[in-house]
């Protein structure tokens, strides 16, 4: 970057933090920051420079149904079991589960294709994997459909759309316990056709599945090592 | 630059609640309202006096903050610096809004010429130069801010804590929109400037 590029990104950005940029020309700079590093840091710097001239106002409580509201907001009351700690964000993430009652639709459709033979009385159990934001070079942003038995012992997995996948990755299927433990391996899928992976209860315990990008032969450490490309939750 | 020393105690366990809130831990959640929500909610005072809009603000504030915690990165920034600047901007945002239907204040009624919307309300709230030097304790920022002129500092306090634009700074002011822009600029300069010496002459 040029210095007077430089310059006026800093100029900008002093604007922004200090709250003089405006109306539409502030909505502009809002929807350049995430894809401009360079106007990210400038903006980090001056909200560093600036933010300490706060320390001069006086606290002011806020009346106690603030909270009450955000509890609502954000599901539930709050917890004191520090056990959620031991969660990786991706999976405990409730926003990567929205969305999905759209998608699962798309899911019902496609599974009269996916189930060649009539299932049990039971019916199967039904996870779509909706595309993360990971980022992954190469990787189209899909969606995955898994079916599993109802007596959990088997899975078949397929995607929506095919996947173009570097020939030096492969695709690893996680089941994730409910528990907050680590996610658990079930197999290898194939990003172009049904994958079907009979396992012992796969289900067991689980509240999701994932799919993380992994070199041949799956994760040589026994967890997901590549970005998460695909989640789903159990919808049980 | 490394920011005042005080301002990274304070951000310090706020970092830890952060974090763990960022893995969807409620009570961590809910002990970072506890130790930030009567700053922000400060923050968000000064710039929109409507409380039943500061309190909604507020709201969206933490309900982000809940939502965004995992992607907070300590490296990048400080847990108050990240805290306060969404306060300000959802602040910010809303005057937006406001201005489309105009708000009275209180104080509007008996405005005249000579009435300031500070002397108005002097009694509680503190003018942007009392606050500027009520930040002392953020003590390199402050000494820079003592290096500016008069002008520069009260232009730069009203739209930082009071959430002005430039031509609302420009009208308090009475001074031209050029002007004021112009002081405003060379004020974040020279801030700039003197606080990257600060950092230096620390290191």
């Amino acid at each position: 970057m040029d210095y007077s590029r430089q310059a006026l990104a800093d100029h900008l950005a002093a604007d922004y933090v200090t709250g003089t940029l405006r109306g539409p020309a502030r909505r502009r700079f809002e929807k350049l920051l995430p894809a401009h590093p360079s106007l990210r840091t400038a903006v980090d710097q001056w909200q560093a420079r600036l933010m300490p001239l706060t320390l001069g106002l006086q606290p002011q409580k806020p009346p106690a149904v603030v909270w009450t509201r955000i509890e609502q907001r954000i599901g539930g009351a709050p917890s004191s079991k520090p056990a959620a700690a031991q969660r990786s964000p991706w999976w405990s993430q409730l926003f990567v589960w929205r969305g999905l009652s759209v998608a699962l639709t798309v899911a019902a459709v496609s599974l009269s294709v996916l189930l060649a033979n009539p299932g049990p009385a039971q019916p199967p159990v039904v996870v779509v994997l909706s595309a993360t934001s990971a980022p992954a070079g190469g990787v189209v942003p899909a969606t995955f459909v898994a079916s599993i038995s109802s007596d959990g012992r088997a899975m078949v997995t397929r995607p929506l759309v095919n996947v173009s996948l570097e020939a030096n990755r492969a695709l690893e299927l996680w089941a994730l316990p409910a528990s907050g433990a680590p996610p658990r391996s079930l197999g290898l899928i194939s990003e172009k056709g049904t994958t079907v992976l009979k396992k012992g209860e796969v289900l067991k315990g689980a509240s999701g599945l994932a799919v993380s990008l992994e070199p041949p032969g799956g994760s040589p450490t026994g967890a997901p090592t590549g970005p998460v490309l695909y989640v789903g939750k159990l919808n049980t | 630059m490394p920011p005042p020393q005080d301002w990274s105690e304070r951000s310090k366990d706020l970092s830890q609640l952060l974090a763990r809130a960022g893995l969807g831990d409620r009570a961590a959640f809910a002990a970072l309202y506890d130790k930030t929500s009567s700053h922000l909610f400060a923050v968000v005072l000064r710039i929109n006096r409507d409380r039943a809009q500061a309190e909604d603000i507020l709201q969206e504030v933490y309900v982000n903050v809940w939502r965004a915690a995992s992607g907070f990165d300590a490296a990048q920034a400080q847990p108050l610096t990240w805290l306060t600047s969404i306060a300000r901007n959802r602040a910010i945002d809303s005057l937006r809004r406001a201005q489309t239907q105009p708000q009275l204040q209180a104080a509007v009624a008996n405005d005249d010429e000579e009435t300031d919307v500070y002397d108005a309300v002097a009694d509680e709230t503190p003018g942007p130069l009392e606050l500027l030097s009520r930040a002392a304790d953020a003590r390199a920022l402050s000494h820079c801010m003592q290096g500016l002129t008069a002008q520069q500092r009260q232009s730069v306090a009203l739209a930082f804590y009071d959430g002005l634009s430039h031509a609302e700074v420009a009208e308090k002011m009475r001074q031209p929109l050029g002007t004021v822009k112009s002081w405003v600029r060379r004020a974040l300069m020279a801030l700039k400037s003197c606080l990257e010496h600060a950092a230096l002459g620390e290191a």
